[in-house]
């Protein structure tokens, strides 16, 4: 059974329809990227998944539940996590602590937390453990202790990637995680992607603009134009589609 | 064990503190010790919410009125009656002591209850709405009491007791306030400072990113609310017990405001900030006693002053805590490092 699976949404703001009539699915442990101009409705469909805004028409099951419509903290708490193209990091706290932030043990009542009895320091030390962990997984772990704001941009994308792995995810969502990124700042993010995948058993969805980043990384692409799917398939295959040539060039009666 | 005998030794001390400045300072001294106290007290808490959470609310005196009168209420009804009871079995003092911790509880939770019915509505709105609706709150709250016979009205509500003429209800110990005041911001702190208080910060720095990560913002934000109000009704009973009367006047916006100004200049998330800016701008006024009306202008111009020279507030969001301390692990989470 798929992990995410996505049925007829439609998403309207007044008169403008972000995304019409869409069918995703996403079986367990894959790769997948959604691709597609600006405006294609791309980050509207990640929005409607993680709760952001509700679904207008259709439906959005993950696991088998629907979760159209949740709240955002609910559907995360599901396993669902995320990354956002324009860099969200709680800018002003510490590498390490924006990590702390989002572990699940975080979660907790703050009356432990004032009366501080037998055990808190036990477990206040071991979500330190588990942030600087996931910093190191992502190669982070020597900026722990500077400002969130600090770090270079590359390391900024990381870090949020290394937040959304601290609440615990099946299924990762990442939101243009190469944009704005040098060739060899990408080729480093694609591994780390990759090695998400195959080392926490990951499934992940990543946006991107074009087909190049994910060519080698994804097992399957998904195009959106205008709010539709226009094509799906193999990377190679989607990179020769007509319909997806002519989304992004535009077509000879378009130019004459 | 430790911590058992860290409590003592303040008690004691604190005792000790109150037995020599009850000697050493004449009531006028004394009474100013005690405002600054409830002052801390007051800014500590708005704090939570103002600097901590993100949340801008202008509308604190209301909240430190309802304890004040709650508790008020409670001492003059009540409590006169239970100390009278107590006091045929135990000394006076004693008696007196042991009622103490009963009408900072009461108010304290009285202006909790009064936090959760304002903060639901008023908290689904952000910025300056929100202001505007938490001023609005905080002064509708004092005409309310303004109208309630029984604590007063216009006349105001002094402690005393007409079943029990001779007792004095009042509690000027200032040793006892800043027990008071010490221990509540070392639970706003704790709160604070630890991994879970994290999410009061995540709050304030982006709430899209705080929901997605699993923080429950509304949550939190009426939590943060509910215990700020908590701790500014429990700065009220103490503001009502030290200066023996109360009166609506005292929890006017100005008021709100001067809390606010304390939270601010003393930097936005900065607990020992608002307490240190706390005690300098209520002891100044006593101090330039020729200032009397024109503290409202002192406090504007000092704004301004801030805002162009040190726009983060008087410590920003550092605290005043030993590098000690700072160093065990998830002991102050969060704070800056520096």
């Amino acid at each position: 059974m798929a992990l995410l699976e996505i049925e007829a949404l439609t998403v309207r703001f007044g008169g403008l329809t972000a995304v019409s009539s869409l069918d995703f699915a996403v079986e367990a442990g894959a790769l997948v990227a959604l691709i597609g101009p600006n405006g294609a409705g791309k980050t509207t469909a990640f929005n409607v998944v993680t709760g952001v805004y509700p679904p207008t028409r259709g439906s959005v099951r993950f696991d088998g539940r629907e979760i159209g419509g949740e709240r955002p903290h609910r559907i995360c708490a599901r396993g669902v996590a995320r990354t956002f193209q324009n860099i969200r990091l709680f800018r002003s706290l510490s590498v390490l602590d924006n990590v702390a932030t989002a572990l699940v043990g975080a979660r907790r009542s703050g009356l432990r937390d004032v009366l501080r009895g037998p055990g808190w320091r036990r477990h206040e030390e071991s979500l330190d453990a588990q942030a600087r962990a996931l910093l190191a997984r992502l190669g982070l772990e020597r900026f722990a202790d500077a400002p969130a704001d600090a770090l270079p941009y590359g390391e900024q994308r990381r870090l949020e990637i290394a937040r959304a792995l601290a609440t615990g995810p099946r299924l990762l969502l990442l939101d243009e995680p190469a944009a704005g990124m040098n060739p060899a700042e990408k080729e480093e993010l694609a591994e780390h992607v990759g090695r998400l995948r195959d080392q926490l058993g990951l499934t992940i969805v990543l946006i991107d603009h074009d087909v190049g980043f994910v060519m080698n990384l994804a097992d399957r692409v998904s195009v959106l134009d205008h709010g539709e799917k226009i094509a799906e398939g193999a990377p190679e295959a989607v990179r020769r589609d007509r319909r997806v040539i002519e989304a992004y060039l535009g077509t000879d009666e378009a130019a004459a | 064990m430790k911590a058992v005998a860290a409590l003592l030794a303040t008690v004691a001390l604190l005792v000790a503190l109150d037995a020599w400045l009850s000697r050493a300072l004449n009531p006028y001294y004394l009474t100013i010790l005690a405002r600054i106290g409830v002052a801390a007290l007051a800014a500590a808490s708005l704090q939570l919410v103002n600097g901590f959470t993100g949340q801008f609310s202008i509308g604190h005196a209301g909240f430190m009125a309802v304890g004040a009168y709650v508790s008020a209420a409670l001492s003059v009804y009540l409590g006169a009656g239970w100390i009278a009871a107590l006091a045929g079995a135990l000394p006076l003092p004693l008696a007196r002591s042991l009622y103490f911790p009963a009408p900072l509880v009461a108010g304290g939770l009285a202006a909790a209850a009064a936090g959760l019915v304002v903060g639901i509505p008023a908290l689904r709105l952000r910025g300056d709405y929100l202001a505007i609706a938490t001023l609005g709150f905080g002064e509708i709250i004092r005409i309310a009491i303004l109208n309630v016979d029984a604590v007063g009205g216009a006349r105001g509500f002094s402690i005393a007791s007409p079943a029990h003429p001779g007792l004095d209800l009042r509690y000027e110990s200032v040793g006892a306030i800043y027990g008071v005041a010490l221990l509540s911001l070392l639970v706003i702190a704790r709160l604070v400072y630890a991994t879970g208080g994290l999410a009061f910060r995540a709050v304030r720095e982006d709430e899209t990113a705080a929901e997605s990560i699993g923080v429950a913002t509304t949550r939190v934000k009426v939590e943060a609310f509910v215990v700020s109000s908590f701790f500014a009704g429990v700065a009220g009973a103490l503001f009502a017990h030290s200066e023996g009367y109360v009166h609506t006047n005292s929890f006017s916006f100005l008021r709100s405001f001067e809390i606010v100004v304390f939270v601010v200049l003393g930097g936005l998330g900065s607990l020992s900030g608002a307490v240190l800016a706390a005690a300098a701008l209520t002891a100044a006024p006593e101090l330039l006693r020729g200032l009397g009306e024109w503290r409202m202008i002192l406090y504007s111009v000092l704004l301004i002053v801030m805002m162009l020279v040190r726009p983060e507030g008087l410590l920003g969001r550092r605290e005043l805590v030993p590098a000690r301390w700072r160093a065990r692990a998830g002991g102050v989470r969060g704070a800056p490092r520096d």
